[in-house]
């Protein structure tokens, strides 16, 4: 059997098409000469290389698609080896003793057609359909998480600094550093055993999955209420895991501003104190914050591996994690391909647009 | 701001505590498999990630036949009669009278769909059979090479399948031979084949729009086999490995489990009330040497290893009560030892009783002595220092390992161990890359001979089965010299599955159980037995000395399923 049908084959009509059209814009657009153009092809770049170390690191993993199925079987069935592997052997796309070369070349010529393959261990299921299932969740509940966690974390901070070395300071400090030093499966684990089963807040099994069964996924209320419920738990976990260190960190900036002259002359001229938190210091105290921000977006996806596994809530993090588990390739490659886009876009995003935010960094356009 | 937050932080303890418990329902039955949902997952249960649901396949496609593990005769299901004709063929006689759930009757061409679907996929069954014939509209019969009681398992453990669903690439199938045009592109359209909704033919059936990450629901399937004796109207099915179910066990809103669990949780939830069923599964970890490496090659002194490990503690620091001590050492479970082996072969056995004075002397026979720091010397000078691996993820086969590598040092061996990524330790032992290690002995399988194949065969030239030229494994001779001469082990635990007089095969067994007795290729440790967690203020079945207790809990012919399908299993208000 082969990995790849014959038509999925990168031949060389479709490199010579693709460089020529590069070759084009290149004479069109010289890369050297536009600044924009040339961090847009250095992330192209680099998602180019994580995609092939990817694609030889999994392969290097121990066993093989093929391996850890069969282990699975016998480990769960008492069946000899010799069935397992008759059951599973033919009932995989996937040929172990393909050359990597050939399978390489496959991927490529099929991500250069916008085509991420299909599942190694759900054969003829196609990776963009499984993606699509896992990551709306996932954004939904870890972006909704890491939106209040930041939004809590602007406002406390600010107000740790505004008032420092003050009672409240001291105790938001040792509250946020607790809330930093603590991981977030902790408290999913805390959540569960506390609320959960020993004080009976709510049903373990029910707060389970991402909607109540049955539901029509759409905009309707039923549905749209049943997903905030079901994503409340996660969404808890993601703030009070990240919460302290936006805290934390938006108090140093905004204490760092607070001692600037232009506050100073900005008291000493009279104006309110809500105007000079909000126009003076939280703007300028705002700018390091931004680019912890941009990053932090690209790690949202990687972020709710373990929440995602304890509660149950299947998104793009378990979704990574069982391709793993199963040496699904080109499921990972798939996953891999997106989390590195969403990294890498959302540091060119902030490096585009930071100088939108703080003339002093302007980029003009051609260096 | 802060009475803002303060606001919000309430508001979100609220929607917390907004979630409602969940009262028990007695109308349905709550037990757990791990499933993919779509679409991964889906409902082509020939291919990998189809919703089989594992044991509990039987709800929703029924098997033909259920073994008796007590008296060992084959209690039929789907299969109203069944057995050898005289010209060694396997005639099955389907029940009649029931359907699918899309309405269709399930007929013969049910069974031959199946067994079509599976010679399409190269399965084992295969292997003994020349044809199948449809020779009523319920009655089946398979051509043979030769009887086999293998074969028959391997036939009436089958789980009917639709032909309403798969017969249009079962009947292709028929129509070809392996290496034909089209064959490798049919079993494709095969692996790739999605059925848009599950066909149940027993008392259950998949409800698709129920399906979730945490759960699915099955619905009564009253047409279906069983389906009339059933004292459920749904089963609702959770989803996940140990770590996922236990809070709901803990919880009372999941009541049966087969998932292993540690001995804590175990007491945890006797604590709660909830009882734990054990059975015997047939294997365990055992201790595997490298046969290539010296002195492991020396029976004498793998015989001493067995009489320097307290194999009681070992099971019980490792499993608890689930963990329970080899006493026959034949390489094949003590309950199998029992069914098969005569009293005198049995008394005849050597035990391995801890005993290390014993050991001692097996040593000192080869020559070996002791150094001045007490550490074990073999006759080439060199101490008796060997690297023990073991999967690290795996917490009772760790502490069998860390167990077993202390008391050996204390005997005297220099042994260190280390924990293996789970998925890289058995290809090292493929590849013959250790010198000692923990891997699993026997087989959760009524028929003896099989449980020989992990000593045998996948762990000595894995792959050859497969026809894929692996690794020499732990380097064994299958050729055996022993007190009833020379044979090869490997054929003869085959040759002891072939046939059907079991007269004859118990006389193979007993050659297999004495030479592994004798030879020890590997020392089995303790088998385990299942721990799972039975809450029974909700579910009502047998108390547990009944007989069906000694059914496997974990595959074919599990007793739970087995129950259900039997219309035994209740609410236990009932």
């Amino acid at each position: 059997m082969t990995s790849r049908n014959a038509d999925a084959q990168l031949d060389s009509s479709d490199v010579s098409g693709v460089a020529g059209a590069l070759s084009t814009l290149l004479v069109k657009y010289p890369l050297h000469k536009n600044y924009y153009l040339r961090v847009f092809a250095q992330a192209i770049l680099t998602i180019w290389a994580v995609l092939t170390v990817t694609f030889f690191l999994v392969r290097q993993m121990p066993g093989n698609p093929i391996d850890v199925l069969i282990e699975q079987i016998l480990t769960q069935e008492g069946i000899s080896y010799q069935e397992a592997y008759d059951r599973v052997a033919s009932s995989f796309n996937f040929d172990p003793d393909a050359s990597l070369f050939d399978q390489y070349l496959d991927y490529i010529g099929d991500l250069l057609r916008l085509d991420m393959g299909t599942s190694i261990t759900s054969p003829g299921t196609r990776i963009i359909d499984e993606i699509a299932r896992f990551l709306p969740w996932t954004l939904f509940a870890v972006g909704s998480g890491f939106l209040i966690s930041f939004v809590l974390g602007i406002i406390l901070g600010m107000s740790m600094a505004y008032y420092r070395d003050s009672a409240l300071d001291h105790a938001m400090s040792l509250i946020s550093s607790f809330f930093t030093g603590v991981p977030n499966y902790i408290w999913g684990l805390l959540i569960i055993i506390g609320p959960g089963i020993s004080w009976n807040w709510f049903d373990v099994g029910a707060a389970r999955g991402t909607y109540d069964p049955g539901l029509t996924p759409g905009l309707n209320a039923a549905f749209i209420g049943s997903a905030i419920e079901h994503a409340l738990l996660p969404i808890i976990t993601y703030v009070l895991a990240t919460l302290g260190s936006w805290m934390l960190s938006m108090k140093s900036s905004t204490t760092g501003v607070l001692n600037d002259d232009y506050v100073n002359v900005a008291e000493a001229r009279g104006l309110k104190d809500r105007r000079i938190i909000t126009a003076y210091v939280g703007r300028n105290a705002m700018l390091p914050l931004f680019a912890q921000l941009s990053i932090s977006i690209g790690f949202v996806l990687g972020s709710g591996v373990v929440i995602e596994e304890i509660f149950v809530y299947w998104g793009f993090g378990h979704y990574l994690f069982q391709a793993i588990t199963v040496r699904d390739y080109t499921s990972v490659q798939g996953a891999v391909l997106i989390l590195s886009s969403t990294f890498v876009f959302s540091n060119l995003f902030a490096d585009l647009t930071y100088g939108l935010l703080d003339p002093r960094v302007r980029i003009t356009g051609e260096k | 701001m802060f009475r803002r937050t303060l606001y919000l932080l309430m508001a979100l303890v609220l929607c917390l505590m907004a979630f409602a418990p969940l009262q028990a329902q007695d109308e349905t039955l709550n037990v757990a498999w791990p499933y993919q949902v779509p679409p991964t997952g889906h409902f082509n249960t020939f291919a990998s990630n189809g919703i089989t649901l594992g044991q509990y396949q039987d709800i929703h496609e029924p098997p033909l036949a259920v073994l008796m593990w007590a008296t060992g005769d084959y209690a039929g299901m789907v299969a109203e009669e069944f057995g050898w004709d005289d010209d060694g063929n396997y005639v099955i006689k389907m029940v009649e009278g029931y359907s699918w759930s899309d309405g269709s009757s399930m007929t013969a061409d049910d069974l031959m769909a199946t067994f079509n679907v599976f010679r399409l996929r190269g399965d084992a069954v295969w292997a003994n059979m020349t044809g199948i014939e449809k020779v009523d509209d319920s009655t089946v019969k398979f051509h043979m090479d030769s009887p086999s009681s293998l074969a028959e398992r391997i036939i009436l453990t089958t789980n009917l399948r639709p032909a309403s669903v798969f017969g249009d690439i079962a009947d292709r199938a028929a129509m070809m031979s392996p290496g034909d045009d089209g064959w490798d592109a049919l079993l494709q359209e095969l692996t790739e084949f999605r059925p848009e909704a599950p066909v149940s033919g027993g008392p259950y059936t998949i409800l698709p729009d129920t399906i979730s990450e945490a759960n699915l629901m099955l619905e009564l399937n009253a047409g279906g086999f069983a389906g009339d004796v059933q004292n459920y109207d749904m089963v609702r099915m959770w989803n996940g490995e140990t770590e996922v179910v236990t809070p709901l066990v803990a919880n009372a809103e999941l009541h049966y489990i087969t998932h292993g669990i540690p001995p804590t949780t175990e007491e945890d939830f006797a604590n709660r009330g909830i009882d734990i069923v054990r059975s015997g599964m047939n294997n365990g970890p055992g201790l595997y040497v490298n046969h290539a490496v010296y002195p492991l090659n020396l029976v004498e002194v793998r015989q001493a290893i067995a009489h320097a490990i307290d194999r009681i503690q070992n099971g019980v620091v490792s499993l608890g009560d689930s963990g329970v001590a080899v006493e026959y050492m034949t390489g094949m479970s003590d309950g199998l030892s029992e069914a098969w082996l005569s009293d005198e072969t049995l008394d005849s056995l050597n035990y391995y009783d801890y005993d290390l004075m014993k050991a001692e002397e097996l040593l000192t026979s080869v020559g070996f002595s002791r150094n001045d720091d007490g550490i074990w010397v073999d006759d080439n000078g060199d101490t008796l220092s060997f690297e023990l691996t073991f999967p690290q993820e795996f917490a009772d086969w760790s502490a069998a390992a860390e167990n077993a590598t202390a008391q050996l040092n204390e005997f005297g061996f220099d042994i260190s161990a280390r924990g293996v990524q789970f998925q890289q330790h058995p290809q090292d032992i493929y590849a013959s890359n250790f010198e000692m290690a923990i891997r699993n002995w026997g087989l959760g399988d009524p028929i003896p001979g099989r449980s020989y194949l992990q000593a045998y065969n996948r762990y000595n030239g894995q792959g050859e089965a497969a026809g894929e030229g692996g690794g020499a494994g732990m380097n064994f001779d299958n050729n055996v010299d022993f007190s009833g001469g020379m044979v090869n082990v490997f054929d003869l635990s085959n040759q002891s599955s072939q046939g059907v007089d079991k007269d004859a095969q118990a006389e193979l067994v007993t050659q297999l159980a004495i030479s592994y007795n004798e030879v020890l290729p590997a020392i089995p440790l303790w088998e385990r037995y299942t721990n799972n967690a039975l809450n029974r203020n909700f579910i009502s079945v047998p108390d547990s000395s009944d007989s069906i207790f000694a059914n496997f809990g974990g595959g074919a012919d599990n007793w739970m399923t087995t129950l259900i399908l039997s219309g035994v299993t209740a609410p236990a208000e009932m």
